[in-house]
Formats: C-alpha cells, structure tokens, sequence
C-alpha cells in the first residue's frame, strides 16, 4: 500500500534549495514481516517533508531520493540524514518505483529512477531494478528501446585498438568517452547518488548489446546491456510500448541482415537449380551439318539437312552458321525446318557478315562471320531443315560477283537460351539484393550517430 | 568436534565448530568470545546488525568446486559511502572460505600465503603500502586490476569467526578483478598479520545454495527450488 504523499502546503522551515548537512534526522525502523520470513523493508519518514518512505534493499541502500520532495537522503547511518534538500513537483514515472514484473523470469521492483543527458542533450531515463535474490539491474531506454543491463564483475579485455571482448565476444567502439550528469533523482540507490553529480561514460556495441564504461570519483564500472524485445517491458510491467522513431539504437540488430542472408542462400539454390537445369535439359546434341557453296553476286543457294529426329514432346533446335572465309561481304540466311509427317513449318533467318578497312582512325573490323538461331518448342517428329542463301558481296564501292563464299550451316538438337537464364538469375536474386541493400543502409543509418562512424567493418 | 561453551558474559549457549576458529558472536549479549587454550574471554562486544535483505543467513549451506559449505558466520564492514557483509563459509572438510556480498554480487575467497601471490603491488599493500583503482598487477601469471581499495569499519559481527572482531575495528581492503571473473583480496587490519585471498566472482545460482533467507513478498528462486 503506497503512503500518503504529504500536504503541499507544509512549511518549510529550511528554506528550499538549500543543501546541507546539519538539519533534522530520522530514525529507521523494520516493516514487520508475517509468519516467520525475514522482513523485506525498512520504513522512515522524510526529515524534510515528512513523506513515509521505504527501503526495499535495505542493507545495500546508502542514498534515497524523496519520492514526494525529491530530496536526496543518506541512509548509511540508523539516522537518516539530508544531503540535498528539494521542493519540488515530483514527475510521474513511466515505471513508478515499487511497481514490480517479471523479464525473462526473473521478478524485478523498480526501486530507483534517474534521469541523465550530457548537459540537457541526448536524456535517457535509467531505472533501477532489485530483487533480493539475484541482485541489481539496470533498464535503460531514451524512448527508442528498453535495454536491461548488469553490472560485470569481470574486466572487459581489450581487443584490438578499440574494441574489448567479453565470454568471447566482440564489441565494437560506438561513443567514446563522454561527460554526463544526472538531472533528476528519485527512489534509493546502492551508491551515493546527487543531481548534478558528473560521469564519464563510454559505449561500445555489438548486435542486441552494448557494453558500457563508466568512471565517476568513486569507482570505474562496466556494463553490460541486452536489448529487449519491445514488448518485453511493456509486457512485464503494463505499461505503453515505446513510439520511438529516430536513428536506430546503437546497438539495435538489423532487421534485414538475417533476412538477407536467409534470402541470399535461397536465391544461390535457386540459381544452382536453374544452372543444373539449363546443363541438363538445355545442352546441345551432336549437331549434323552441311557446306553450302555461294557465288557471292546475290543469287540464292538452297541446301537439305536431314532427317532429323526429334524425340521429345517439346525441344528447343539450333542451327548455327559460319562463314570463316568470307571478307566484306554477307549471306543472308533463311531456315525452314519442315515436318515431314504434318508438313508444319518453321522459319527463322540470320545472317553472316564481316566488313574491314581502314580509315582516320586506322584499321577496323565489323560484323561477325558466324551466328546461331534457335528454334523454341518444336514438338516431336521427323524434320527437314531447308537452307537458303544467298551471298553479297562489296568491294571498292560496288556491289562484286567474282569470289565464292563458303557457308556451313549445323543443325542440333536442344538450345541452351543464356538470355532467359540471366533473367532467370537476375529475377531470383532481385529480392535478396534489395533487402541486403535495406541492410547495409539500415547499418549506416545506426552508425550515423557513433563518434566512429566511417570505420565501415561489417561484423559477422 | 563441535564445541559447545557458555558465554563467559551472559552465560547462553557458544558454539566451537573448529579448533581454527577460535572465536564466537554471543547471539544474546554480542560479546565477542575468544577461545584462549581451554579458557574463555570476552574481548569486547559488537553492535546489533542493523536491518538488511540479504538473501544468505547463518545456516545457508552450498557448494563451491565441489566441496559443501555451511555459512557460520559474519562481519559486515562499512565504509563512508556503503557497506558490505563477509560471510564465513565452513567447509566439509573444516577449512573455510569467505563468500562477500557486495552491491548484490558475490565471491568466494580463501586465503593463501601471502608469498604464494608472487606479485610486488600485493607485497606492497601488506606491507602498509595503499593501492589505487585501476592498478594492474600479475598473481599465478594472470592479470589483475585494482577495482577498490579503501579503510572499512566492522559494523557488526554474528556467529564464529577466525579472529576476534569488535565494533570499530578497522581494516584496509583491496579488491582485485581479472578479465576471467577471477578476484583476489588484501587484506591490512590492526594487530592482526596482513591477509591474502583468492577466490572468483560466483552467482548464487551456481552455488545450488538450501536454507536461503526466506524475504517476505519475494518467491524463493528457482535456483534454490
């Protein structure tokens, strides 16, 4: 049962915002237990507005904070005694102290609050949790996430220029060292705590942690912080989830990288699997071929492969072409691949082509004395191949009919489309790329604020 | 082997588990009561405990590298700025331990010779030298950093001790972590011969400690279950 917060209107015979040590005192006495447990707080009343207090870790309490007056108390002795006296409107907290709930199960109260900022800018809210049984913790959060810390009893190891290790782990510098003070104080703390009251803290983070340094006259502690889920908080002590927004957290785990990776392995299976399949079902049988001779004067030539057998329901067929003596000059090609039983037909037509000379810039060649066409889907039967062509030939400005051309022209069974696998390839890893690039975005959006921003390592 | 006496103030009942801890907490006048030969003294007394939540009491027992112990006794020592509780752990095989509960963190030290730490910065504050947080120096070949050093007053005492505390009673401690979770202590107390401890920072958990200290409104852990 919370105490009565006292009248506002109580005098105050010492004069507010005066600190000092001399003053009233008040004596401590146990909160009765039930039955035969030991008892869980001691109970004084403010020497400074009279407001009933309790401690609820008791033993290990040296500082107070009024929670109606905000004075700050010392409680080492059995006389509480004034350390720094306030008048003041006590805000409400987010987790009010005394409120109690369960993170990863382990029942926690919230026993004090501070409010601290590097000189009124970048606030954070640090509450202190207690339970008797498995110590302190801390709960963190400047409005973006709730980070649940405890203190280390092992030395951080250094690692690197900057960087330290702990159980094995790497933590990467994110803020260095930094001047802050504590801005507002409520609840009871286990060390000598004061508004006003300055520490040097640093940071250094990997993802879903953050290890922390922080030296102040009496003592140098590290901490280290887990990030929890957003609901977590929220879950365990009723109260509104954070609405956050801003930067990520320094040590916020990119939503994406998982994702991505997951992603990327999907899309390297899935490329392996349309490779394999292209290898399988596309390749090309041994291909049967035949010599067209040309006059190179435009006058068409015809040849006949064939028959040829084709075996499966459906199957690509190629008929390549080559040229190798020919020199400014073309041969259009026109294929006719007939089915002997049905009569149906298909057509397609290329061209061979090389052109040299030499101008301004020297020599040049153009053209390509060889090519391939491909024929999609033919169904099953047997085939003849018609080729037509005719040859052209230019030299010195004019059209020439001396030279003969010779082209061969091959016809195989299947075809491997390299186009359509890359598109297949592009389309499969299209996703992947996009949330890695979500990733790496994310990533420099988190770095944005570190005071090492520009040291790009990725940590994997 | 165990002992039981009359208190030589008050006459209730003192109880001597082991010939290497000559000294008891009288729990009804607190005198401190100190075992010479055959004899009983009363060398001084100790103020009552004041109040705490700590979750060890006289009667917890556990274990620690696999030998059982049973807390017997403390002393609980206050500096300007806060307080901690030594608790004596007995163990089966009569030696004992110390296991410190401090800001609700524990370790367990026993106590080696002092020459055995073969480093020059723990010589040094035996010999009355005073060290300063941050301070490294090497014991067994490990690394150590000083991360307190400051004059304590025992506050209080309970149970058996191996030596006779009082009230008032001063004693410089220097505390030492290591990157491992390791710890040493020195000790430097009036009258006494200088104290070396080594030990490492433990959970309670780890400890499978029975007969914690029942808090009112606080379930009992499921470590202890």
């Amino acid at each position: 049962m919370p105490p009565e917060p006292p009248d506002s209107d109580r005098p105050n015979p010492w004069g507010a915002g005066e600190s000092g040590a001399a003053g009233p005192t008040s004596p401590r006495t146990v909160v009765t237990a039930e039955g035969d447990k030991a008892a869980a707080a001691e109970q004084f009343n403010c020497p400074n507005c009279g407001g009933s207090i309790e401690i609820k870790a008791a033993g290990y309490t040296v500082t107070v904070a009024c929670q109606y007056c905000g004075s700050t108390l010392d409680v080492t002795d059995p006389d509480v005694r004034i350390i720094q006296r306030y008048e003041e409107e006590v805000r409400k907290l987010d987790l009010p102290l005394g409120s109690r709930g369960k993170l990863r199960g382990i029942e926690w109260e919230v026993i004090g609050y501070m409010r601290r900022s590097e000189n009124g800018t970048y606030p954070w809210d640090e509450y202190l949790l207690f339970n008797p049984y498995y110590g302190y913790r801390f709960l963190d959060t400047d409005g973006r996430g709730w980070t649940l810390g405890r203190q280390l009893t092992e030395m951080p190891a250094k690692n690197g220029l900057l960087g330290f290790t702990v159980d094995g782990e790497f933590y990467e510098p994110f803020y260095a060292q930094t001047r802050n003070q504590v801005d507002f104080v409520l609840g009871e703390f286990y060390w000598q705590v004061q508004v006003g009251e300055e520490a040097l803290t640093a940071d250094y983070v990997r993802p879903g942690k953050m290890l922390s340094w922080e030296s102040s006259k009496h003592e140098t502690e590290w901490t280290l912080g887990e990030l929890l889920e957003p609901n977590e908080v929220p879950d365990a002590f009723g109260v509104e989830p954070l609405t956050g927004g801003g930067l990520p957290l320094p040590h916020q785990p990119s939503p994406y990288k998982k994702q991505s990776g997951q992603m990327m392995k999907i899309a390297g299976l899935a490329a392996a699997a349309i490779i394999l399949f292209a290898i399988m079902f596309g390749g090309t049988s041994d291909p049967e071929t035949t010599r067209v001779n040309l006059a190179t004067n435009g006058v068409e030539q015809s040849a006949k492969i064939g028959p040829i057998e084709l075996t499966r329901p459906r199957q690509a067929v190629t008929v390549s072409a080559r040229a190798p003596g020919i020199d400014n000059a073309w041969i259009d090609l026109a294929y006719t691949l007939t089915d002997r039983d049905t009569g149906d037909v298909y057509e397609a037509s290329n061209v061979v082509e090389h052109y040299s000379g030499y101008d301004a810039e020297g020599n040049w060649t153009e053209g390509s004395r060889s090519s391939s066409s491909k024929f999609s889907m033919v169904p099953a039967g047997t085939y003849d191949l018609t080729v037509d062509a005719a040859g052209s030939q230019w030299l010195e400005g004019q059209y020439a009919a001396t030279r003969n051309a010779v082209v061969e022209v091959s016809i195989a069974r299947g075809a491997t489309f390299y186009s359509n696998i890359i598109l297949a390839l592009i389309v499969v890893f299209v996703p992947a790329i996009w949330v890695w690039i979500r990733h790496l975005s994310f990533e420099s959006r988190r770095k944005s604020d570190s005071d090492f921003a520009g040291d790009d390592d990725d940590d994997d | 082997m165990a002992k039981s006496e009359n208190c030589p103030n008050c006459g209730a009942e003192v109880v001597f588990r082991s010939s290497g801890l000559p000294a008891v907490i009288c729990d009804y006048c607190h005198s401190t009561v100190k075992r010479i030969g055959e004899a009983l003294e009363k060398i001084g007394e100790v103020a009552a405990l004041p109040f705490d939540v700590s979750p060890i009491q006289r009667g917890t027992t556990g274990k620690y590298d696999g030998r059982n112990f049973e807390v017997i006794g403390r002393i609980r020592l206050g500096y300007e700025q806060g307080s901690w509780n030594d608790w004596l752990c007995l163990f089966s095989d009569m030696t004992h331990g110390w296991l410190s509960e401090s800001d609700g963190q524990f370790q367990m030290v026993i106590e080696q010779p002092l020459e055995s730490s073969h480093s020059d910065l723990v010589q040094r504050i035996a010999a009355g030298g005073d060290a300063v947080p941050g301070d490294r120096t090497e014991i067994d070949g490990q690394p150590y950093f000083v991360a307190d050093a400051r004059w304590a007053r025992c506050i209080s005492a309970e149970g058996e001790l191996p030596f006779a505390a009082t009230t008032g009673w001063s004693v410089y401690n220097v505390d030492f972590r290591n990157p491992a979770g390791l710890s040493a202590n020195v000790e430097r107390e009036e009258g006494e011969p200088p104290g070396f401890y080594m030990g490492r920072y433990v959970s309670l958990a780890e400890l499978e400690p029975r007969y914690l200290r029942e808090i009112q409104g606080w379930a009992r852990p499921e470590y202890a279950a």
